[in-house]
């Protein structure tokens, strides 16, 4: 462990019953006695957050507290639901800054440039705006539209949707909010984003669509797409929606075509009488999409290839910690085997590296181009 | 290939134009147009001034930027690095462009063209924002520029709708016409000789739209030029992905301005539609068949491209049907993805393998010496007469194939060889299926004679070109005829007597069987009910086709045309072959049954050379076998011969059915069959087919009575 007169970034994680003991555990193995600019908190289902943020609190002195509840947490230490996980930075060379908007008052893009004014606060060589949002509000892409509108292209946007009342800022649970985190190093801060998924070909056409509902694909009934392209994979013969989706656990990932390349919509749900399909993002009508497939060791080695990505994106600088947002249906695809995988790949690419993540409902990483909200994917932040 | 939807698009219409203000309008457009691009910055540029900056953090935008030249240019923003930048004109009456700039990558001509279109309907958009402010004086021009918008979402939805592409043509001209104050307008198309697509509105054409067309495909710039008349004729280019394609073309219904900006968005439109037809050609040409994974017929024929010396295999699935009704659809597909992968298995790596449809495949060879497209296709029969396991099942079928080589004369086009190849596959069909049949010019002159066989035998009943004559059928132990069997016979004034193997097939094919049957049915029913007056007892044998009995109303019209001609049901016995009771069972047990409950009596016609499966004899309505000429043929029978016919025999009588011995031609044959128990028996040595008139004198003999 470096001491506090350097830069510094440490994980802890607790499966403790009781939530301020499990804030309290996670945040004292993560800051481990030095002083914290700025402590990141993960938790999913099951705790009482205002009790975690107490826990926690206890232990990081002034530092900006910020985080929110998921699908699930993430250490080196393993993945877990209903524990806490805590990721803490501090040292020279870091400076945070975080705000909160309400989408309800303001709209998710109003609420997302508020958030975003953060940053204002900041001046450094190096910054990132990192996003915690509700993901249930409406029109989720809205709120990274409202932080681009601020932040502009020269800083990179990251973060992950939470659930509805479940975004931490100090020592608060907010509900359908945006929390932004600004920050500022004077090392560099990669970002990487990547998925494991593979396109199965041929491509589809989206011939009737509304919103996140797809009415036909090439023409012919979406479902009846959906059903034979199952049946030819080999993933059984489902004959109805609820047999090919399995209630919403067997996600059915969508790769639409992007000039740079494929942007991963996962549908879950079908209707049988209109034959339809839907997810929870919109697909236009007339674009080009590619079911996409993935062995559960693609799916593993995508979690590599974003770390990799992020930490490659420090210009040869040595990574501090690292914070991931993996996408909750990947995890409801990998099962806890490939979980456990997933967290082993992770530290194989990281090495020592300490990092924490969330299990989302929706990942933000925007460094090229002005939009920037995914699904089915793991989006890394590394800081050196 | 586009990354941006046509949907996008329309969105991006829509929401620009419901914008409540200027400013409004520029700031939606600046943004939609970034992600649909995928730029990181964007701005408008009005009058030198910046308006709607997007992606620059609140800094000001550069000044390089806001003097792009309008091929656009590489520009450094601070904290960004270098972007490609281009301007798109907003359109005439607005001195300004939109600027997109991306980090990386410069914009394609496909992009650069969308971005032209966006930039036109912001002009458009802007243009109706300032009509509305100066409300009172400038209501024309408001009023024109919402229907310019109006009419240019429905026909963008149309094009999102992917509408047939001369449906939108026609919607582009006759909006453009009507906007322009009932202008003529014209689609000039460039490819592939230049030609009016689509034209609506005013005056005709006269010669100035063809030149000022011409000058606008030719410099790529707008044309101004005016008519005898002296009205104002203007042409816009239209463009595809940055190449020209072609003009829209105006001329003016009246004086009052040239609307250059209008035509342009409509020329845009017509872009874009074509932008957008090549598109979706270019996605399903890219596919491949949904069920194999293999070339579809367009992706194959496209293969030929620069192999002159290609030669192909057409290869037709034998028994496929079979499988695919009965097993069903997804068997069937599975099946064929199954044959794909063998067939690839089979050729080498510079062949292409497609599947041009139904249960056909093609295969492309690379160097087409006739050695290599035999040897290939025997590989490929061979690969596919395996056995396929298919939902559980396993399955045996097999290929016929055909062989095309590109000839010293040049026998040409993908499209052609294709034709050849599927002439020589037919022939290998007809050969007896599993066969490689190179194709040869004389197959060209026998696919054309079969077509002039089909088109004869059309008219042949109604010119009366038909005729009967009658096979007496003999008790052998008396020598007496106790019977007839009608044959068809065909002389057509062109071609003399045709045999009825050359055009039954063609008959049965073509549907023209069921008259034939009907009109041969009634005609020997007649005759053989006037006979009867001079010999009662007197049965007549007919042959049906497997098509005739399985046709709805074939019992009814069996029943009623026997009770006009006055022969009674159970004096006619209707032949029919085996394999007619092997192909479709089900139904054709069923009409039997029914024929049999009217008294119809049945014959197994050739019997034991098709499948003579003694299930059918229990089970169907049968009276009578007809042992199949080629056991008795041979002068001398053998001992094999022997044992098979007293088989026969002996199963006939086990089951309690009349056996006819066929194709009797001399007398040995007569006395090895009699010594058999054979009691009825056919044949030239006891009557050759005879004509109508030949047969009375036959009757005169003492009458007895068939056996049955």
């Amino acid at each position: 462990m470096s001491s506090t007169s350097e830069r510094w970034f440490g994980a802890g994680h607790s499966t403790a019953a009781d939530s301020a003991k499990a804030g309290g555990e996670a945040a004292a193995q993560a800051i481990a006695g030095r002083t914290p600019a700025a402590v990141f908190v993960f938790t999913s289902g099951g705790h009482d957050a205002v009790a975690v943020l107490a826990g926690v609190r206890a232990e990081a002195g002034d530092a900006v507290v910020v985080g929110g509840v998921g699908l699930g947490e993430l250490t080196g230490a393993g993945a877990t639901e209903h524990g806490v996980a805590v990721a803490a930075l501090g040292g020279p060379g870091f400076t945070v800054c975080a705000r909160a908007a309400g989408i309800a008052g303001l709209g998710a893009r109003a609420a997302g440039a508020e958030a975003a004014a953060a940053m204002a606060e900041i001046d450094a060589p190096h910054t990132a705006l990192l996003l915690v949002g509700d993901g249930t509000a409406l029109g989720p892409h809205e709120i990274v539209r409202g932080a681009y509108s601020v932040v502009g292209a020269a800083v990179p946007l990251v973060g992950g949707l939470t659930h509805g009342r479940a975004q931490f800022l100090g020592d608060r649970v907010l509900a359908g909010s945006v929390v932004g985190v600004a920050l500022g190093s004077d090392r560099p801060i990669g970002i990487g984003i990547a998925h494991g998924w593979r396109r199965v070909e041929p491509p589809l056409i989206v011939t009737r669509s509304v919103g996140e509902r797809i009415y036909e694909l090439d023409g012919e009934p979406a479902l009846d797409v959906l059903l034979r392209r199952a049946a030819a994979s080999g993933a059984g013969a489902p004959g109805t929606a609820a047999e090919l989706f399995q209630d919403g656990v067997n996600l059915q990932p969508v790769g639409l075509a992007r000039r740079s390349g494929l942007d991963i919509r996962s549908l879950h749900a079908g209707d049988d009488e209109e034959r339809s399909v839907s997810g929870t993002a919109e697909i236009p009508q007339g674009a080009l999409v590619w079911l996409m497939e993935a062995e559960r060791d693609e799916l593993v080695r995508g979690a590599g290839d974003a770390i990799g990505a992020a930490t490659a994106a420090l210009g040869g600088a040595e990574p501090l910690g690292l914070l991931a947002f993996d996408c909750g249906g990947r995890k409801l695809t990998l099962g806890e085997d490939g979980i456990a995988a997933e967290v082993a790949a992770m530290r194989a690419a990281l090495g020592d590296v300490p990092f924490a993540g969330l299990y989302t409902l929706g990942e933000i990483a925007r460094v090229r181009g002005a939009s920037g909200l995914h699904q089915l994917t793991l989006v890394a932040l590394a800081l050196a | 290939m586009t990354a941006w939807s046509t949907a996008q698009l329309t969105e991006y219409f829509v929401a620009v134009n419901a914008a409540g203000s200027e400013e409004a309008a520029i700031a939606l457009a600046v943004e939609r147009a970034a992600e649909i691009v995928e730029a990181e910055i964007g701005l408008v540029v009005l009058g030198g001034r910046p308006r709607g900056a997007w992606g620059f953090g609140g800094a000001a935008p550069e000044r390089d930027l806001l003097a792009l030249s309008s091929a656009g240019g590489i520009v450094d923003i601070p904290g960004l690095g270098d972007v490609h930048a281009v301007p798109s004109q907003l359109g005439s009456g607005l001195p300004g462009a939109l600027i997109l700039g991306r980090l990386d990558e410069p914009f394609t001509p496909e992009e650069r063209q969308t971005l032209q279109g966006m930039a036109q309907m912001l002009g458009a958009a802007m243009r109706g924002a300032r009509a509305l402010a100066a409300e009172q004086t400038l209501r024309a021009d408001r009023e024109r520029e919402t229907r310019l918008v109006e009419t240019l979402l429905a026909i963008q939805r149309g094009i999102v709708s992917r509408r047939p592409l001369q449906e939108t043509f026609d919607a582009i001209t006759g909006g453009a016409a009507e906007l322009l104050g009932d202008a003529y307008v014209a689609l000039i198309l460039a490819d592939p000789a230049p030609r009016v697509a689509s034209s609506a509105g005013g005056v005709g054409p006269g010669d100035r739209p063809g030149n000022a067309a011409r000058a606008a495909m030719d410099t790529g710039s707008l044309q101004v030029d005016e008519d005898e008349q002296g009205h104002a004729v203007i042409a816009v280019p239209v463009l595809v992905t940055g190449e020209i394609a072609g003009s829209l073309v105006a001329r003016a219904g009246d004086a009052a301005g040239y609307h250059a900006d209008q035509l342009e968005a409509f020329a845009q439109q017509v872009g874009l539609a074509l932008t957008d037809a090549r598109t979706v050609e270019l996605v399903h040409e890219a596919h491949h068949d949904h069920v194999t994974g293999l070339p579809s017929r367009a992706l194959f024929l496209k293969a030929f491209n620069g192999r002159p010396r290609a030669g192909v295999l057409f290869i037709d699935l034998d028994r496929f049907k079979a499988v695919n009704d009965s097993l069903g659809h997804d068997a069937g597909d599975q099946l064929l993805a199954d044959v794909a992968e063998r067939i690839r298995g089979c050729v080498r790596v510079g062949d292409t393998v497609a599947r041009l449809g139904g249960d056909e495949f093609a295969v492309l060879l690379g160097d087409a010496h006739r050695d290599t497209a035999v040897a290939t296709g025997e590989r490929i029969i061979a690969a596919v007469r395996e056995p396929f396991r298919v939902k559980g099942r396993t399955v045996y079928i097999g290929a016929s194939i055909g062989a095309a080589l590109p000839g010293a004369d040049g026998n040409g086009s993908p499209d052609e060889l294709l034709n050849c190849a599927d002439l020589a596959m037919y022939r290998a069909k007809q050969d007896g299926p599993g066969r490689v049949v190179v194709y040869e010019p004389a197959m060209h002159a026998a696919a054309l004679h079969y077509l002039s066989l089909r088109a004869d035998l059309q008219r042949a009943l109604a010119e009366g070109e038909f005729g009967l004559v009658y096979q007496p059928l003999v008790r052998l132990d008396a020598g007496s005829v106790v019977g007839v069997e009608a044959l068809l016979r065909w002389n057509s004034p062109g071609r003399g007597i045709v045999a009825p193997g050359e055009f039954l097939p063609i008959a049965e094919e073509s549907g023209l069987i069921a008259d034939i049957g009907q009109w041969v049915l009634a005609s020997s029913a007649r005759q053989v009910a006037a006979w009867r007056r001079r010999r009662p007892g007197l049965t007549l044998n007919v042959n049906i086709s497997g098509r005739e009995l399985v046709r709805p109303g074939f019992v009814e019209d069996v029943t009623r045309t026997l009770a006009a001609a006055g022969l009674p049901t159970n004096a006619v016995t209707l032949e029919l072959t085996e394999s007619v009771l092997m192909s479709d069972p089900k139904p054709a047990v069923l009409a039997l049954s029914r024929l049999r409950a009217r008294g119809v009596q049945m014959s197994i016609d050739d019997f034991g050379t098709g499948y003579s499966s003694l299930a059918y004899l229990r089970d169907l309505p049968v009276d009578e076998l007809k042992v199949d000429r080629a056991f008795i043929a041979r002068t001398q029978l053998t001992g094999r011969d022997m044992a098979l016919v007293s088989t026969i025999m002996e199963l006939g009588h086990i089951l309690g059915l009349r056996v006819v011995a066929e194709g009797i031609e001399n007398q040995a044959q007569l006395d090895a069959v009699q010594r058999l128990g054979c009691s009825l028996g056919q044949g030239f040595h006891l009557h050759r087919p005879l004509d109508p008139a030949a047969i009375p004198p036959l009757l005169e003999s003492p009458s007895l009575h068939r056996a049955a």
